[in-house]
């Protein structure tokens, strides 16, 4: 790999030199993380022989080498089906949704916290927003079932205010999948997401605050000018490892809320992945493939959505 | 808190913002309060009562019974200082060394910045499968049935990695290279310059760390299964929830009226498991929040 | 000096010989590993079952439950052959334990000098042929489904239900078909439309969720006369046992018109389709639901919660229901001279590929299928299912009998942990039926105890009815056919044409039921059945083949 700086003072030396010599005067730096990239080949990277199981018929009791070679089948099987190709829409989807306005979510929030000066107070809101990222998916999910069934909560309020003649068949209707998800998503795990960049916050300089003001800049003005650029490299850097991870719009919500109407809608990949390896005679190779694939796509949109930020002058993640 | 007198046009939006910030805190507070609250009512309703759905705000018919089928078993109290030593060490452990490595990646002359920074950062979207990793810390490293599962294969975070270094990286360059003029080496600037100063994002990063350890059972499920003492607490919680699903099932094969002593029921004891998963959670959680809400002053940093 | 030194020398080796003297009667102590597909309580240290299993069989067990996924649990557990439980419970999923071959093969384990009441067990009335897998050998014995001497019948699976009060408002007359059952329903809620705190009812509530779609899916066989076989009927008159599926026929059409029809009359709510178990026990919990289609225990949680409050008038009862005569009139059904009868109470079947087996890498089979042998015994039995006499039980003129407290010990949880050995009992070989004295070997269907512990309103309801007894509003049992039940057959080969079949039927039937009218009704379900139709080709020929093995496996051929 290129490295990305050569530091000033080797100029005029061979590169190749340089390079050694630099990383020799660099020993602590190394002391510091090379260990750690050992531990990381070791636990994360040593597996990867498991993705020949992609191009296998895998059985765990014959093992890697004696389970039977069958190269692309498991991908084509794949592909072939309508219902996994919809299940790549269905992920992708999702997974937009919930980072738009998760992340557009989490920023509000931290921006509005970040503007309360009583200390009690926005440690309350903040410690209040952030509990129902333990509640279990299963309570939640059970919990909007309830709100949105015909006679439920929400269709109640719409009813109630007139802005519907007629409760809305939200759970049976594939078209407001997506959204439930997103908005139960965001609900969640708002709170939680608002943490990191109320930390980012706290690192901003409190004198270009005062720099502003007295500037003669407004408060929408000191969050536009002072806070949002603050915090842009932890938003970008964020944004981009998120761009990276659409390919993972999750199970477990789904799993829950879907149901036999919307299943056109609401089964992602890794719940196909699941439908297709398990049963009487499990097919572990197809879902090995299926994660295989979903690694390799977020791999390609994570390098690409890094190359754009650098094109345009960002911080970019790599 | 805020300023009353309007003097000039300038002030009045001062009034104003305040006021209806606070208001739509509130109102987002109470969104996610009430599920918070309704789980708690649950968790204190009586088991065959709750089954009916409907309760709100309090419990209908209150009832300790779900506490109590949790607490009764003794192996709680090992499963929790299980877990409770779990989140310790790995958050010690996971911050130690995350943080060094998010320092020396923070680097920009670090000639091996790229290369390292893009193997880490790939494992975020390269998953080998659980059987292939289920040899590897279980069979190959003999993890298998000990407790030093829990802590081995979780001494590093990617995501938490980047999240110390974007900050690093926010803290001004003058700080290291004074720090190198005075003749110390990158090992002293780590932890006599930088480290003091990331107590925020150090908390942001415990608290991920500590809340993802002691949230866990599925290193238990792969590999601790059948040694019922090295149980986390989540997990053995997660197997009374997944006992009362089953219990109701097998009863009913025998048909016919019976009186139901001690039936808790699976809605109650999931709300319950909650509540006792988190409680230890809100504790720990308002020292590590005045760090990373309060901040800390960046003025010293200049002399 | 040296006499002394003799002594001391011959008394040390006579000393070191009693030890091994005394436990010549005491086989050694050995730990037992034992994996369970169901998940479970772990039994408390002084659990005094299995301290006696200790003391007499010098076997202690060390229990792991399942806890996730059941097939990713086994998967993981097989990669490491090395390291298996001792005994391995598949639960749902043994098969993929017998393909995998993980286990042992039990029969030469088996004779009748070494092993008595295992060979007795297994061989009687040539059952041994059905448990055989295609390659002859026998992985697992059947944890239930054997029955000695005179079987006793229960019936807890398919069929309608209904709230008991809705029959007893109708002078204890109950409907014999699907028309009376819906038009007793509407009767119904015209003059109740609520329950007493003004909720209203709901006629028929339909459960989709997941594998429990068999409630919106399986009906129709029982219509038509056969007993449950999965997702197909086999005419057992046919030579050929000519196998078919039954959504994609004409004859499944009238169920789901009717449906439709009660769906157009406000008695289901479309929200039954997108329900989860979790809101389904609460509806039957609260009493708001009038009817359903499903099996006993899928709904236990609802009747239990029903009983704790004592509203015994909601509780179910279940009802074998048909079709007309009209319904069918000018449809084809499964052969030319098919009679439409009430055959909902089937045979017992014996539970085939399911209970615990023996791996490979157990260190002591022998060991292993002695407790099988010594646990199958009809005095360890009498441990098992009843527990210890005098404190479990009392015997009186020779019958077994419970005291109320020893009846309400069974259901407490708590107790089970300290006193039962469920935990290794639900995965081992078991007596069924009856005891040679004429107890019954599983407590609750001891006649005495089951009529004792009733409630005073279910001894009303059965004597209003002129029953003793649930299963009497069934018809006589029918005898098992050759092959068993159809849905126990492993569809491994097949497995994508299922999952498609079943993945078209959750999407399409909830649509065809919720039809705004008639043309809309037709269109879709002639769509339905174009779509499903070849998969179920391809299921009915599979069945049928699978059919047929079994049967010249049970017939000796």
């Amino acid at each position: 790999m290129t490295t990305k700086v050569i530091n000033t003072g080797a100029v005029g030396l061979k590169k190749k030199k340089g390079f050694f010599r630099t990383l020799g005067s660099q020993y602590q730096l190394m002391i510091m993380s090379v260990p750690m990239l050992l531990y990381v080949l070791l636990f994360n990277y040593a597996p990867m022989w498991g993705w020949v199981i992609a191009f296998q018929e895998y059985k765990p009791e014959l093992g890697l080498l004696n389970s039977k070679w069958v190269g692309w089948d498991n991908f084509k099987f794949l592909f072939s089906k309508q219902d996994f190709l919809l299940s790549i829409r269905n992920t992708f989807a999702m997974s937009l949704i919930n980072l738009v306005f998760g992340t557009v979510a989490a920023i509000l929030l931290a921006i509005l916290l970040n503007e309360v000066r009583n200390k009690a107070f926005k440690r309350t809101v903040q410690t209040v927003t952030y509990l129902p990222h333990f509640l279990s998916m299963v309570i939640v999910v059970g919990m909007a079932q309830n709100i949105f069934a015909s006679n439920g909560a929400a269709n109640d309020l719409l009813v109630g205010l007139g802005l519907v003649k007629e409760p809305v068949f939200f759970l049976g209707k594939g078209e407001y999948f997506w959204w439930l998800v997103g908005a139960i998503n965001v609900w969640k795990e708002v709170g939680w997401g608002t943490i990191i960049y109320i930390a980012a916050m706290t690192s901003i300089d409190p004198s270009l605050y005062e720099a502003a003001a007295i500037d003669g800049a407004g408060r929408f003005q000191r969050i536009l000018h002072v806070t949002l650029p603050g915090i842009k490299s932890t938003f970008m850097v964020l944004l981009i490892m998120n761009i990276g991870h659409l390919m993972e719009a999750g199970f477990e919500i789904q799993y829950l809320m879907r149901n036999g109407m919307v299943q056109k809608y609401s089964d992602t990949i890794d719940i196909m992945s699941l439908l297709y390896s398990f049963g009487a005679r499990p097919q572990y190779g197809r879902g090995v493939a299926a994660g295989m694939f979903k690694s390799i796509v977020g791999i390609i949109l994570l390098f690409g959505a890094n190359k754009i930020a650098k094109v345009m002058d960002e911080e970019t993640l790599i | 808190m805020t300023a009353i007198t309007v003097k000039k046009k300038g002030k009045r939006r001062d009034v104003v913002f305040p006021i209806v910030n606070t208001i739509i805190l509130i109102l987002i507070m109470f969104t996610t309060l009430y599920p918070v609250i309704n789980t708690v009512a649950y968790s204190l309703n009586e088991g065959m009562d709750a089954l009916r759905g409907g309760i709100g705000l309090w419990p209908r018919v209150f009832s300790t019974e779900a506490y109590e089928s949790l607490l009764r078993d003794p192996a709680i109290y090992k499963a929790f200082g299980i877990s409770v030593s779990k989140a310790v060490l790995t958050t010690l452990l996971n911050l130690f060394f995350t943080s060094m490595l998010a320092y020396a990646l923070s680097r920009k002359e670090y000639v091996l910045r790229g290369f390292i920074t893009v193997v880490l950062v790939l494992t975020m979207y390269i998953n080998a499968g659980l059987i292939p990793n289920y040899l590897l810390v279980g069979k190959v490293l003999g993890l298998r049935n000990s407790y030093w599962v829990y802590i081995i294969p979780t001494m590093f975070s990617c995501f938490n990695m980047i999240v110390i270094r974007t900050y690093i990286g926010g803290l001004p360059d003058a700080l290291v290279e004074s720090g190198k003029i005075d003749g110390a080496g990158d090992i002293r600037c780590f932890f006599q310059i930088i480290l003091p100063l990331c107590l925020p994002v150090l908390a942001t990063v415990a608290l991920f760390v500590a809340v993802g350890a002691w949230n866990s059972w599925f290193d238990t499920y792969l590999y601790n299964g059948s040694k019922k003492d090295l149980y986390s607490l989540q997990y053995l919680l997660k197997m009374k929830l997944a006992t009362t699903q089953n219990q109701s099932n097998a009863a009913a094969t025998s048909a016919d009226a019976l009186a139901q002593t001690s039936k808790v029921a699976p809605v109650t004891v999931r709300a319950a498991i909650t509540v006792v998963s988190a409680v230890p959670i809100l504790v720990v959680y308002p020292f590590l929040q005045k760090y990373f809400v309060t901040g800390m002053a960046l003025g010293s940093v200049k002399g | 000096m040296k006499k002394i030194l003799a002594v001391l020398l011959a008394l040390a080796m006579v000393l070191a010989l009693v030890p091994a003297v005394m436990a010549e009667g005491a086989p050694e102590l050995i730990t037992v590993t034992v994996f369970k597909g169901d998940p479970g309580d772990q039994p408390t240290e002084d659990n005094k079952i299995y301290k006696l299993i200790e003391e007499k069989l010098g076997i202690k067990f060390e229990f792991e439950f399942l806890a996730g996924n059941l097939d990713e649990t086994l998967g993981i557990k097989m990669s490491d052959r090395d390291n298996l439980p001792d005994l391995f419970d598949g639960s749902n999923s043994a098969e993929m334990l017998e393909d995998g071959g993980v286990l042992i093969d039990l029969l030469p384990y088996i004779s009748e000098e070494k092993t008595p009441n295992l060979y007795k067990h297994i061989y009687t009335d040539d059952r041994i042929k059905q448990l055989l897998t295609e390659d002859g050998k026998l992985y697992i014995i059947p944890n239930y489904g054997i029955n000695y001497n005179q079987e006793i019948k229960d019936y807890n699976g398919p069929a309608f239900h209904i709230q008991k009060k809705v029959i007893a408002w109708n002078n204890y007359q109950v409907p014999k078909t699907v028309d009376e059952y819906f038009a007793l329903i509407e009767k119904y809620i015209a003059e109740n439309p609520t329950t007493e705190d003004g909720t209203p009812y709901t006629g028929f509530a339909i459960l989709c969720e997941g594998w429990r779609h068999f409630c919106l899916i399986n009906p129709v066989q029982h219509l038509i006369g056969r007993p449950n076989d999965g997702e197909v009927v086999v005419d057992i008159n046919d030579p050929g046992y000519h196998t078919e599926t039954f959504i994609d026929k004409p004859y499944a059409k009238p169920y789901y018109k009717k449906l439709n029809e009660a769906y157009k009359k406000g008695l289901i709510s479309r929200d039954t389709f997108a329900m989860n178990y979790d809101q389904y026990i609460a509806a039957l919990s609260n009493g708001t639901v009038i009817g359903m289609f499903d099996q006993g225990w899928d709904f236990g949680d609802a009747t239990n919660s029903l009983n704790a409050a004592k509203k015994y008038e909601n509780t179910y009862l279940a009802l074998p229901l048909l079709y007309d005569a009209d319904d069918l009139e000018g449809i084809a059904l499964p052969s030319a001279d098919w009679k439409v009868e009430e055959h909902y109470v089937n045979g017992s079947v014996m539970n085939k590929d399911r209970g615990a087996g023996i791996s490979i890498s157990c260190k002591y089979p022998e060991r292993m299928v002695e407790l099988y042998e010594t646990l199958l015994s009809d005095e360890w039995q009498k441990i098992l299912q009843w527990g210890i006499e005098g404190e479990d039980y009392y015997v009186e003129n020779g019958r077994m009998l419970m005291t109320k407290e020893q009846y309400e010990n069974r259901s407490n949880s708590d107790w089970q942990r300290a006193n039962t050995a469920n935990a290794i009992w639900t995965s081992l070989p078991k007596k069924q039926g009856t005891m040679d004295d004429g107890n019954a070997w599983s407590p609750d269907q001891q006649p005495e105890i089951r009529n004792e512990f009733r409630s005073d309103y279910d001894k009303d309801f059965l004597a209003k009815s002129g029953k003793t007894d649930w299963i009497q509003f069934f018809g006589p049992v029918t005898p098992l056919a050759p092959y068993g039940e159809a849905w126990e057959i492993n569809k491994g080969p097949i497995q994508d044409d299922v999952d498609a079949f079943l993945r078209i039927q959750d999407e399409q039937l909830p649509g065809i039921i919720m039809a705004a009218d008639d043309a809309e009704f037709d269109a879709k379900w002639d769509a339905f059945v174009k779509e499903v139709a070849p998969y179920g080709e391809i299921y009915g020929k599979f069945m049928n083949e699978e059919i047929l093995k079994l049967v010249a496996l049970v017939e000796g051929k």
